[in-house]
């Protein structure tokens, strides 16, 4: 029963912690399960000593009170113990902190360079392998949940508030997460990955990913650049280095090396950008961005072509 | 108390069958020619005023003294209605006096119903009379702008008629030739410059919007939407349905080749200017001049200096629309973002910008 | 007092009864005939259509269930669209909860409860009748929002800010709170019934001890009804003037906080899944020791054990918020009180375990469903336990595994009892019993095909995938546990179609005629039954009184116990003591007619127009409401008409007033529910001071001096009022009028100065929640008023005086009490900002 969004493959200490707990609880809910229908049985089909003995009023108080108090008491125990053991304890001080913010249906992701200087990117988290990672989870218009199974449990985005979520990846890998808390018509698109790193990689990375957007390289890419900003795309998404610096929707800067778009929905293909520029509303209702037609099928490629030279 | 219902149904029953079988002989004559008997006549007229009666909306009219709503109002009765009703100084025409009911003088017929009816009326049209309803059913302000001069059509001469129908274009044409080649008057009633203006003209209401300096393409992208059907105005629709392709191109060419108009508005609120130059993210309204300044795409219309009037009530339009043009798709949600405050601070602004500046 | 020697083969009444006492009997409680059926107040006919209508939103929303199971069938589905099927999930748990649920264990407590009491019909039949027509249309208009694309979205749930104006415009959200509340109000009128009708309409003998499992778990339901629904009912005010009004309640950046509304939900939400599980483990505590055919073992600890889960379930809401970010202080006691509340669930586990082992049990159908509901519930209860392990949550929480927790819960703990319930009490109520053949093949149906829809739903929420999600795609491991839930679930409704098959066969619903006791019952339901319940009280001395008195079912017929005919002509029950159940009064009880219906015909026009915003035809509604509760009231409290002698010389009164007065407790109720809510609106009031405590003004304004000096003098004049009105007619209208005046003088008084300060409703959190105090504040008041014009009304009338006085003395408890709420809010608004600021 592993997958990529599943609580039964933990990459992280926080998961394990809970999937341990979820084996203990499965185990002891079989075993109760058990008992019961074992009583039930021998209280139909039992001999009559049998019967007897469950009939009596000790058996109700013993089966019904005194049990269940024993066993509910060591569970509480248990799960109070892992609680603290995964919240409570202290971030390290090399902890990394990123801004992440939900949004009708996407993730506006934001890391802090070096210099403390913002970073925006958009439904894909990178982080170091092994290092503590804290997230400061916030919410620009509904409720939201955080939830990566595979490193912690979930955590709300709720307007007005701000929550924070430790999470380790002990090895390099892809996490998929998806938004838990319904938060209207695109909720079920509204997904998410986590890239683990390996540490050095991951610093080259966020260097590159803090530079301005890199050049239009050919003439395609020029003219889809010139499209991009003339037909109003800046005023809501931004691209770092051009007039583009809108902050409505998901920051483009580096669009093209994200490995999905439409919050993790859609393989980051040349043809599904084409088909979300022109079609978005068809492939995620009710989201933000209006469908743009204006555009003849070679000044389209050219917008693509320019967006997927974003790397 | 069953026998009596038992025969109301059973009369009931006969009467529809001997209607059926009177309407089935073709003795009844459809003859416009002859005219009703005047039972008929009484009982149909008596119907049709209750209907309209029962029928006009619950609504506060706009302010129907206002000039730009009577200039609008008369600049379409020109075109959509005198050829039935006649106008001041204009009599009916002869085809249309055969028609019956014929239609009635209006200058004197209005002030027998109220606003609202005059506006279901006019919305709506009256079956069996000729009378059509508006070419679309979503937009009711320009309804109302053609019974605000209905309102003023009494108290109009032929003079004050003419000036506000026509502008500056002549009614007629100048020369013998022109007589010859387009007969009477009718070239006039079609032409852009009536409304919109022309050289340096502005249009002759505020509610109509400058074409002076828009791009060609903006311009032929709205004609072919109005005369699809796809951008919905009882005024425009039926003007740009006549055009034909080239005619658009032309037109287009030659509005976009004029100067821009100079503003309108002196405006200039620091904060609403931030709001059309940056937008407001936590809102997700877009920076407005992304897409309507000088350097955005030519199929987006230019703000600058257009009346605040028009923008205020294209936006509000917008409001309402039901995407169907590709600008439309884009617009439209930007506009349902826009508070009334907004759409008040945000036409006077741009009507107070200099064409030169963006 | 009684002379109730029944063990010593005395009887209340002589043999033979008088000629035509029976006929007097049957013609008092006529039904009215044809289509004017519509106009019968009685419970049994009531029943009948309350759990019809139940049931048959249960289907509705079974077939929404379909149409989702489908749409997730497979991935990438494009069956439903994204906005039809968000409609439709929320459709579903909103019918299920609030048009199934909680009206079906509602119907099964009107139906059963007098049979089971020895009444002859529930203390306020019009009452209820109201409660069943206010539901049924509203509930109606409610469902076909769907099939006009206007129905809500937001999830039964609807947590702000997605169901604020902002992120959802249209009335779809205004249809769920105006509908809703509405609804809940209904179940609150019933609620009242119900307690009054345990408490005050038992048969003379039953003492607390004595009463059916069922009839306790009722008013435990009725009980949590009482006090769970304000919280609800509160939380869509709020929520429907912050739509309407922009009253910012629920706006973070305005001092309002979404989570207020999740603290005001749940401490609903929670208690309701009891309020729908407790009573159908009453119905299993009924049927198991019928068909074992031995005593309940643990009687009492069973019914402790109900006490204390009624207690229990409103310390545990916060177990829906775990993952907010609360501190782990709270969230470590709530875990604990949520675990808490399965230790009482289990003892009733082992307690109907213990029974069966007791006696023999027949495997009937209805025995089934039992079984079946053992296996099922007690799989829930531990999936319960799991979620309410904080960790565990964070990852469970909002995933397929709760659906599949909850559905194990509700559908095991309350379908499947109530399918029991219908088979074990059909012949009771019809012509015939239901097929057993029918009956079995439908458990195995419903039975596997639950398990098969459900069980893989755990696994599907634990490899990630979270709930309410139109669509899913492939490759995540997700595509075979969905399609195995599908399957499943059209194997459950094929089940349900023959449990329908069955219904259309077998049951003849009867009012003269019923199969009768066929499992050999102990309880008095199984007594033969009439439109007016037995055709004589009996008296009552042990728990199941048909095993003990083998002939008592002969001689309930022949009229030899209490109250064998119509004492005064009209319809009649005996009021007995809450706790011994000594016989008291002799209530007489209205019949058919037509004001009640007409009055909740229109209430369900006002709240739908109201949604739809068509307010003017909304008010002429209410006046029609006015109009019709006016013609409704007037008829009550008729004048005493002597002593009523009801067998074994016990002679009551047919008029009295003050606390022994059904009337009087149903008052008490509703200030019980007036009093939730207000403290529900308390705890907003100072939570949202807790959340943005800057929004609270640092300079309080004025002392309050003139409204408090309003409030006193209103104190003095119902007090006044309380002395005159046996002396002086004048001074008490006087009195009376002055008294109300003054309160609403000094509400009036208090908002305008609030008005005056510059301070508006929309500024913040904080000025929403002053004015929402006067909103509240003016309700009471408005009631008061309108109560205070009736009773004058009656004064001139000639229909009050000293003796004949219930009318005043319920206005009395409600003023008092609206005096003692306003002056809480002046201490609040005024008060508390004085002290934390």
């Amino acid at each position: 029963m592993t997958g990529l969004q599943s609580m039964f493959a933990p990459m992280g200490p926080e998961a394990a912690l809970i999937a341990d707990l979820a084996a203990v609880l499965f185990v002891g809910a079989a075993v109760v399960l058990t008992i019961v229908v074992a009583a039930l049985w021998f209280a139909m089909l039992g001999s009559s000593a049998a019967r007897r003995g469950l009939a009596a009023e000790r058996a109700v108080i013993v089966g019904g009170i005194v049990f269940p108090i024993v066993a509910l008491a060591a569970l509480l125990a248990y799960g109070l113990w892992v609680m603290r053991a995964s919240v409570a304890s202290p971030a390290a001080s090399n902890a990394m902190r990123i801004e992440v913010t939900g949004e009708q249906w996407w993730w506006r992701v934001a890391y802090r360079d070096g210099d403390g200087r913002r970073i925006e990117s958009a439904n894909e988290i990178r982080i170091p392998v092994g290092r503590d990672v804290v997230l400061t989870l916030r919410s620009a218009d509904v409720i939201h949940s955080f939830w990566v199974p595979s490193l912690a449990g979930k955590v709300d985005m709720i307007p007005g508030r701000v929550n924070t979520l430790k999470i380790v990846a002990k090895q390099p890998g892809v996490y998929r997460g998806q938004c838990a808390e319904y938060c209207g018509g695109a909720h079920a698109l509204m997904a998410l990955e986590v890239v683990a790193l390996p540490e050095a990689e991951f610093a080259s990375w966020l260097a590159a990913e803090g530079a301005q957007a890199t050049d239009a390289a050919g003439e395609t890419e020029r003219q889809g650049r010139e499209l991009f900003l003339a037909a109003g795309c800046g005023a809501c998404h931004a691209i770092r280095g051009t007039r583009a610096d809108g902050r409505i929707g998901p920051d483009l800067t580096r669009v093209g090396a994200r490995r999905q778009i439409a919050a993790a929905t859609l393989p980051a293909t040349r043809e599904n950008l084409a088909r979300f520029i022109v079609d978005g509303q068809h492939l995620k209702p009710g989201n933000g961005m209006p469908p743009f037609r204006v555009f003849s099928a070679e000044e389209l490629s050219a917008v693509v072509a320019y967006l997927a030279s974003l790397k | 108390m069953r026998r009596i219902l038992y025969t109301a149904l059973g009369l009931a029953a006969v009467g529809s069958v001997g209607l059926l079988l009177f309407a089935w002989s073709g003795l009844y004559s459809v003859a416009a020619s002859r005219g009703h008997w005047p039972m008929v006549e009484w009982v149909l007229e008596f119907g049709m005023e209750n209907s309209v009666e029962t029928h006009a909306p619950n609504v506060t009219p706009p302010r129907l003294d206002d000039p730009d709503l009577i200039r609008l109002g008369a600049g379409h009765f020109l075109f959509g209605c005198a050829e039935c009703h006649g106008a001041p100084g204009t009599e009916v025409g002869l085809v249309v006096r055969g028609m019956l009911p014929p239609p009635p003088d209006l200058s004197r017929r209005v002030s027998a119903w109220t606003d609202q009816e005059l506006f279901w009326i006019v919305k709506n049209g009256i079956k069996y009379t000729g009378m059509p309803a508006w070419p679309t059913l979503d937009r009711d302000d320009e309804v109302w702008a053609l019974i605000a001069f209905l309102r003023a059509l009494p108290s109009l001469d032929q003079a004050a008629y003419r000036a506000l129908a026509y502008g500056d274009v002549p009614a007629e044409p100048q020369s013998g030739e022109g007589v010859a080649m387009s007969g009477g008057a009718s070239r006039a009633l079609g032409a852009c410059a009536r409304c919109h203006g022309a050289g340096d003209r502005p249009p002759l209401s505020a509610l109509v919007p400058r074409l002076h300096g828009q791009p060609a393409e903006m311009l032929v992208e709205a004609l072919r939407a109005f005369a699809a059907g796809e951008r919905r105005s009882g005024i425009m629709e039926p003007l740009a349905a006549a055009l034909s392709r080239r005619a658009a191109e032309e037109v287009a060419t030659y509005y976009a080749g004029l100067a821009p108009l100079p503003p309108t508005s002196t405006v200039q609120a620091e904060s609403i200017g931030r709001l059309a130059a940056e937008g407001d993210a936590a809102a997700e309204i877009p920076a407005c001049i992304s897409c309507h300044d000088r350097q955005a795409l030519a199929i987006y219309p230019r703000l600058a200096a257009q009346s605040a009037r028009y923008l205020e009530n294209r936006l509000r339009v917008l409001w309402y629309a039901q995407p169907r043009t590709p600008t439309q798709s884009i617009m439209v949600p930007i506009a349902r973002r826009l508070s009334e405050q907004q759409i008040r601070d945000l036409s006077a602004y741009f009507a107070g910008l200099p064409p030169e500046q963006r | 007092m009684t002379r109730a020697a029944t063990a010593t083969g005395e009887y209340p009444n002589d043999l033979p009864r008088p000629e035509g006492e029976l006929e007097r009997l049957e013609a008092a409680w006529e039904l009215p005939k044809g289509w004017r059926i519509v106009t019968a107040v009685n419970n049994t006919v009531i029943g009948y259509f309350y759990i019809a209508t139940a049931f048959g939103f249960f289907v509705l929303a079974g077939i929404l269930a379909l149409l989702m199971r489908t749409q997730l069938a497979v991935p990438d589905n494009t069956f439903l669209g994204q906005e039809t099927y968000n409609q439709i999930f929320t459709m579903h748990g909103t019918v299920m909860m609030f048009l199934f649920a909680v009206p079906a264990v509602e119907a099964m407590g009107v139906l059963l409860l007098p049979q089971m009491l020895g009444a002859r019909d529930l203390p306020f039949p019009r009452l209820g009748a109201f409660a069943f027509w206010a539901y049924l249309i509203g509930g109606l208009v409610f469902f076909c929002t769907l099939f006009v694309g206007l129905a809500p979205s937001g999830g039964w749930f609807m947590y702000p800010p997605l169901t604020s104006e902002r992120f959802s415009p249209g009335v779809g959200a205004d249809f769920w709170l105006l509908g809703i509340g509405f609804i809940e109000i209904s179940a609150i009128a019933g609620a009242i019934e119900i307690i009054v009708g345990v408490l005050r309409t038992r048969a003379p003998g039953m003492t607390l001890d004595r009463m059916p499992i069922f009839a306790w778990t009722m008013l435990v339901f009725a009980g949590m009804v009482v006090f769970a629904f304000p919280a609800v009912i509160l939380a869509t005010i709020l929520l429907e003037l912050e739509r309407a009004f922009d009253w910012p309640f629920f706006i973070a950046e305005r001092g309002g906080d979404p989570l207020l509304w999740q603290h005001l939900f749940w401490f609903f939400g929670h208690p309701e899944v009891y309020i729908i599980f407790l009573p159908a483990a009453g119905m299993v505590s009924m049927i198991v020791p019928a068909m074992a055919q031995t005593s309940m073992v643990g009687h009492r600890l069973i019914v402790v054990a109900l006490i204390a889960t009624g207690f229990f379930s409103f310390g545990l809401w916060v177990h829906h918020m775990f993952t907010t970010g609360l501190p782990a202080l709270s969230l470590g006691f709530f875990s604990a009180a949520s675990m808490a509340v399965s230790v009482p669930s289990g003892l009733q586990v082992f307690a109907w375990i213990a029974t069966i082992a007791a006696g023999r049990l027949r495997l009937t159908a209805a025995s089934l469903f039992v079984l079946g509901f053992l296996f099922i519930f007690t799989l829930g209860g531990l999936t319960g336990v799991m979620v309410a392990m904080v960790p565990f949550d964070w990852q469970a929480h909002d995933t397929y595994f709760v659906v599949a927790h909850f559905h194990y819960v509700l559908v095991g703990g309350m379908v499947f009892p109530l399918l029991c319930a219908f088979y074990y009490w059909a012949p009771a109520f019809s012509r015939r019993p239901l097929s057993e053949r029918m009956g079995k093949s439908a458990f195995w149906l419903i039975f596997i095909g639950f398990n098969v829809a459900f069980f893989p739903m755990h696994i599907s929420g634990l490899i990630g995938m979270p709930r309410r999600v139109y669509s899913y795609p492939a490759g995540l491991g997700w595509d075979l546990p969905n399609l195995i839930s599908t399957v499943g679930a059209f194997i459950v409704a094929a089940g349900i179609l023959v449990v329908l098959a069955d219904f259309l066969r077998n049951l003849r619903p009867t009012l003269t005629k019923s199969a009768g006791d066929v499992w050999k019952g102990g309880t008095l339901e199984w007594l033969e039954n009439h439109t007016y319940g037995a055709r004589s009280v009996p008296h009552v001395d042990s728990r199941e009184p048909l095993w003990t008195h083998p002939r008592m079912s002969e001689d309930v017929k022949k009229g030899r116990y209490y109250l064998p005919g119509t004492m005064t002509g009209g319809r009649e029950t005996i009021v007995t003591s809450p706790v011994e159940a000594v016989p008291q009064y002799l209530m007489r009880l209205p019949g058919p007619g037509w004001p009640h219906l007409i009055a909740a015909v229109f209430t369900a026009a006002f709240f739908l127009l109201l949604t739809v915003k068509a307010v003017a035809l909304a008010l002429a509604c209410g006046g029609i409401v006015i109009a019709a509760m006016i013609a409704w009231m007037w008829s009550s409290d008729p004048a005493s008409a002597g002593e009523a002698d009801i067998g074994a010389g016990i002679s009551l009164p047919t008029y009295v007033a003050g606390p022994t007065h059904p009337s009087w407790w149903a008052m008490v109720v509703v200030l019980l529910v007036a009093g939730a809510l207000y403290l529900s609106y308390v705890f907003g009031y100072l939570y949202l001071w807790t959340v943005s405590p800057a929004t609270w003004p640092t300079t309080p304004i004025s002392m309050p001096s003139w409204p408090v000096t309003c409030l006193i003098v209103s104190g003095v004049a119902l007090a006044a009022a309380t002395r005159l009105l046996g002396s002086s007619r004048l001074l008490f209208a006087l009195a009376l009028a002055c008294g109300i005046g003054a309160l609403l003088v000094g509400l009036a008084l208090d908002a305008w100065t609030q008005w005056q300060s510059g301070l508006r409703p929309s500024a913040s959190g904080y000025a929403a929640m002053v004015y929402a105090n006067a909103v509240l504040q003016a309700q009471i008041a408005g009631v008061v008023t309108a109560m205070g014009a009736f009773t004058l009304a009656r004064l001139v009338a000639g229909r009050l005086d000293a003796d004949r006085r219930v009318v005043f003395d319920n206005l009395a408890l409600l003023w008092g009490y609206a005096i003692g709420e306003a002056a809480l809010g002046l201490l609040l608004t005024h008060g508390f900002p004085r002290v934390a600021g």
